[in-house]
């Protein structure tokens, strides 16, 4: 019961307090509202380039939102009851709609009366096009469907975390192929770090489940929570990791025993993969001395099934990489693979987990390969860039009304204010095709009920507080896979 | 206590499970800090320190170990590191030994306390020696107290910004609590964040859209209604009534919220035009008719922020006229005001504040809402937060650990047990190895084995994060319509 009533006052008050005040200010006599929600296009300036473009989205984590806060029963009496004082106290006044809440409680027994059609989760859809929308099902409920604006906007995260980590998947595959001839082990190359780094434990769970639509390796557990109750996998488990090293594990030994404490960690770990942080003093001394003679018997006899991961942690990231490479190839000389580029023997490898950013990224890869270091090397970790340092504006994401009806008229309305076009929105009832050679067409105004376009993209997901469509995870993750032509386009 | 099936042993990053093999033997103490270090070129000197009761109430307190927990986090980190590498009887003993409750000590500056860049905010150790590996297994939970603590200083600073304005232009602070407001929610991360940042604001302003961080200082920090708001339009509910009906719209507004303030968003077509034909012309008299208490606030939403709001300001003073105040500076009607919560951040919002006084308008005339900047386009890296272990014991031994990474001196670490001390010129410090009186030290025992020790209010929390030369501004919940505040700050 407690569980059950924690979500349902969360309902009444997971939206920005000024949408309680909507339900009068529609015109008289209005029975629909609908919306839709895009990341819409920027038309920018062309002689600003921007570094990454992010052409198109990855569509993810309505489910989360749906499973979570919207399906069921979500009122009671006594939450009703509940968010009138809340809502009087907040606005001194009272302006709550306590008759159309009742109205949902008595006639639908608190399941919400609305309509979502989306995308399938995973879906990789360019910019500016509709990927879900909204309307209410009750002619006394036109209010609901821009209530749930607040909370289904939320949804720009995941999206914006799952595409942000499918594009950076994009560069490690380019250059992996070009530095490795294939793509193994590709899903293993960009780690979640961002568990600390984000602003709470739903984040996170949120974040790193995002992440690992495109990738295997985390250390935000919290992700695969997430992942286990709101989509399913059919393996046990949807990301992995090693043992690995932090600071207090080293510096704990104290300044002279840095080699007892590699030592030992090391001896810990024979058969896995073992990261450690190697710059708590210097982390050339660490290559050179320590894991580049001292304990060099050590780190031969690993199999590459559990090799020796020396993680930097600070300094330039470029330059740290390139000099911790040169340092140990060294001391292990590297071979070269059928591609030219140099390998370090199986047994060693290199993670770079600091400062790691799409553009850093990018950047790290390019003067690995200059250097003629291949791809095989390295794996990242990036935690804040990864699951913190996104916004809304970064893909645009937007919820707008597009369609009413008044006194049993449809009304196709928009906004288009004069000093932003960017900001101008669709009209009217939309809908998602495919043309004849492939690409994505939003429909506006209704004119997907012509079919000239075939069916429509959009599935009905929820309906009336019932989740009708669901994804498992693996569903998301083929959907988001990357596509032959992608990698060809990408090699050119 | 967090719901039943919040599992304690799975909220942390995975590598940690591995870390009760790596500490050197012997080991039986592991004591760590947390500070916003310093960084050359940030802007920010001084932080506030909030958030962390919210964190031990909420997922720390009482037993948080089961044994359904430690099986469930057995089986997933077997399959998650495809070996057996949990410590399954470390967790167990908590379990015997403590009875599920974390044999810990934290030890905080008191909530809301503004502390510089480069102190120890708050220190953790293990209090029975079995347990050293509980210190930095819980760091990861910790450490994400960087976003509160973020947003409150962000907010705290547009608060100086705009005590700076509004003294200047006005001659005093009334209503400077209401200046900012929250417009966040929808573009923050989830809900949970909207409530903890949420929250965060309200340790400097009572203004408010993110409902969620009201509730959860009513629920984790004891206030009853820590933020308000008003009656508000959307884009939605003034184009569903059609491109040449905008009039309409804005009349029904008027119409409906005819008793207090109301903000109406007027730039889904021609923001210039609906100040000048509509607001200014067709509906002048209605504008006119409404009083302090009800004001209108106009809403513009794109364009450049400053451009826009004094090209609107000059359109609504050549339709309404306006007068001067006491400083000499052109105040609008009051039953008219603006709301600028579009591309507001620290810098443009001192922008236009600037400009707007360049062109002689008072600060009074607008208030701002923040979404993204306020609650979401921050990180941790904003105030450079860290959590680092300094001090460790070994066969009995104390030892005072550190790192100094030769390729990052701004990444070097404190050494030994800490505390926070004021000088005898005022001013904060940290003192490090051990060194400070315990007398002196300003850091609380806020948690202790399972137990929360102290219980702040955001009533107490606010009056230590006030500005300096503010007089606190009665918050109370019994007095007149609070609504005329919201705008106009005028009793």
């Amino acid at each position: 019961f407690h569980r059950l009533s924690r979500r349902l006052h969360q309902c009444l008050q997971l939206r920005g307090s000024y949408l309680v005040t909507h339900y009068k200010q529609y015109p008289p006599n209005t029975s629909k509202v609908y919306s839709y929600f895009e990341c819409r296009e920027r038309r920018t300036d062309p002689t600003k380039t921007r570094k990454v473009k992010y052409d198109q989205t990855v569509f993810y984590g309505l489910q989360y939102i749906l499973h979570k806060y919207l399906k069921g029963k979500v009122v009671t009496p006594e939450k009703i009851q509940e968010a009138k004082e809340v809502y009087k106290e907040h606005f001194q006044d009272d302006v709550f709609n306590t008759k159309g809440w009742n109205y949902i409680l008595e006639k639908y027994n608190g399941h919400l009366p609305i309509e979502i059609k989306a995308v399938p989760e995973g879906s990789v859809i360019p910019r500016g096009n509709v990927l879900f929308t909204v309307e209410s099902t009750d002619p006394e409920c036109y209010w609901l469907t821009n209530w749930v604006e607040t909370i289904l906007v939320q949804s720009w995260y995941p999206i914006t975390v799952a595409t942000n980590s499918r594009e950076q998947k994009k560069i490690l595959a380019k250059y992996l192929l070009e530095t490795s001839g294939n793509l193994e082990k590709l899903e293993y190359k960009l780690h979640d770090f961002g568990y600390r780094g984000v602003s709470s434990q739903e984040t996170a769970g949120i974040g790193a489940s995002a992440h690992l639509v495109n990738f295997k390796g985390t250390d935000t557990v919290a992700g695969i929570g997430v992942i286990k109750k709101y989509y399913g996998t059919k393996d046990p488990v949807p990301g992995f990791s090693v043992p690995a090293a932090e600071h207090s594990t080293i510096t704990a030994w104290g300044k002279d025993h840095e080699k007892d404490a590699f030592e030992h960690i090391i001896k810990q770990f024979p058969n896995v993969p073992v990261s450690i942080v190697s710059d708590s003093y210097d982390i050339y001394n660490a290559c050179e001395k320590i894991w580049g003679e001292d304990l060099r018997g050590l780190i031969e006899t690993r199999s590459a099934d559990a090799p020796l991961v020396v993680r930097p942690d600070s300094g330039n990231p470029l330059d740290t990489v390139l000099k911790v490479l040169e340092i140990l190839g060294k001391k292990f000389p590297p071979k070269e693979n059928s591609k030219g580029f140099k390998v370090l023997p199986p047994y060693i490898r290199v993670i770079q987990g600091d400062g790691v950013d799409i553009n850093t990224l990018q950047e790290i890869v390019e003067g690995m390969k200059q250097h003629r270091w291949s791809i095989e090397n390295i794996s990242f970790g990036s935690g804040g860039a990864l699951l913190q340092k996104l916004t809304r504006d970064l893909l645009n994401c937007s919820f707008k009304c597009s369609y009413v009806v008044t006194n049993g008229l449809g009304v196709n309305v928009f906004k288009d204010p004069v000093a932003d076009p960017n900001k101008r929105s669709k009209k009217g009832r939309l809908s998602l095709h495919r043309t004849q050679s492939g690409d994505f067409v939003t429909l506006e105004e209704g004119k997907g009920d012509l079919e000239e376009y075939g069916e429509d993209l959009l599935h009905t997901v929820f309906r009336n507080g019932k989740i009708v469509k669901t994804y498992t995870f693996d569903d998301v993750r083929d959907n988001a896979k990357l596509k032959d032509s992608e990698l060809e386009e990408l090699l050119h | 206590m967090e719901a039943a099936d919040f599992n304690f042993l799975l909220a942390t990053d995975s590598y940690k499970i591995t870390h009760y093999k790596q500490y050197p033997p012997g080991v039986s103490k592991v004591y760590s800090y947390f500070e916003c270090r310093r960084k050359k070129g940030s802007p920010f000197n001084e932080v506030v320190f909030f958030g962390l009761q919210y964190l031990l109430k909420k997922y720390l307190t009482g037993p948080v170990v089961t044994e359904e927990k430690i099986q469930e986090a057995k089986l997933f980190y077997q399959m998650h590191f495809r070996q057996a590498v949990f410590d399954e009887e470390g967790w167990r003993k908590i379990l015997e030994k403590h009875d599920g409750r974390l044999p810990i000590r934290i030890k905080a500056v008191p909530e809301g306390r503004i502390v510089p860049r480069g102190n120890v905010l708050f220190t953790v150790e293990n209090t029975d020696p079995s347990f050293y590996w509980l210190t930095n297994y819980i760091e990861t939970m910790l450490v994400q107290m960087w976003y509160p603590i973020t947003v409150a200083t962000i907010s705290r600073e547009f608060k100086k910004i705009l005590a700076k304005h509004l003294k200047a232009t006005t001659g005093s602070l009334e209503g400077l609590d209401f200046r900012l407001h929250d417009f966040g929610y929808r573009g923050v991360s989830s809900q949970e964040s909207a409530a903890l940042g949420g929250a965060a604001h309200l340790v400097n302003f009572c203004s408010t859209d993110t409902v969620a961080g009201v509730l959860m200082a009513q629920r984790y920090y004891g206030c009853p209604m820590a933020g308000f708001s008003i009656p508000a339009a959307e884009h939605s509910t003034i184009i569903s009534w059609g491109r040449n009906r905008e009039k309409d719209a804005f009349e029904r507004l008027l119409d409906q919220f005819s008793s207090g303030p109301v903000a109406v968003v007027s730039d889904s077509y021609n923001i210039f035009n609906a100040c000048k034909h509509i607001w200014g012309d067709k509906l002048k008299e209605r504008v006119m008719e409404r009083s302090e208490d009800s004001c209108l606030v106009i809403r513009p939403d794109s364009g450049d922020p400053a451009e826009t709001l004094i090209e609107v300001m000059r359109i609504l003073e050549e339709c309404f006229g306006c007068s001067l105040n006491s400083m000499g500076f052109k105040v609008l009607p009051s039953y008219l005001r603006i709301i600028q919560g579009d591309g507001i951040d620290l810098r443009s919002v001192n922008q236009i504040l600037e400009k707007l006084s360049d062109k002689g308008w008072s600060a009074e005339n607008v208030v701002f809402g923040c979404g993204s900047a306020l609650l979401q386009k921050l990180n941790r890296d904003t105030l450079s937060c860290a959590f680092k272990c300094s001090y460790v014991e070994t066969n009995g031994k104390g030892m005072d650990v550190y790192k100094q990474p030769v390729t990052d001196p701004s990444k070097r670490s404190k050494r030994g047990r800490l505390s926070l001390r004021r000088n005898s010129a005022g001013f904060l410090e940290t003192v490090e190895s051990g060194a400070g009186k315990p007398e002196e030290d300003l850091l609380v025992t806020v948690f202790e084995n399972g137990c929360l020790m102290q219980n702040y209010t955001l009533e107490e929390i606010r009056k230590n994060a006030r500005l300096q030369d503010d007089e606190p501004t009665p918050i109370s919940h019994n007095q007149e319509p609070l609504n005329q505040r919201i705008i106009n700050g005028v009793h």
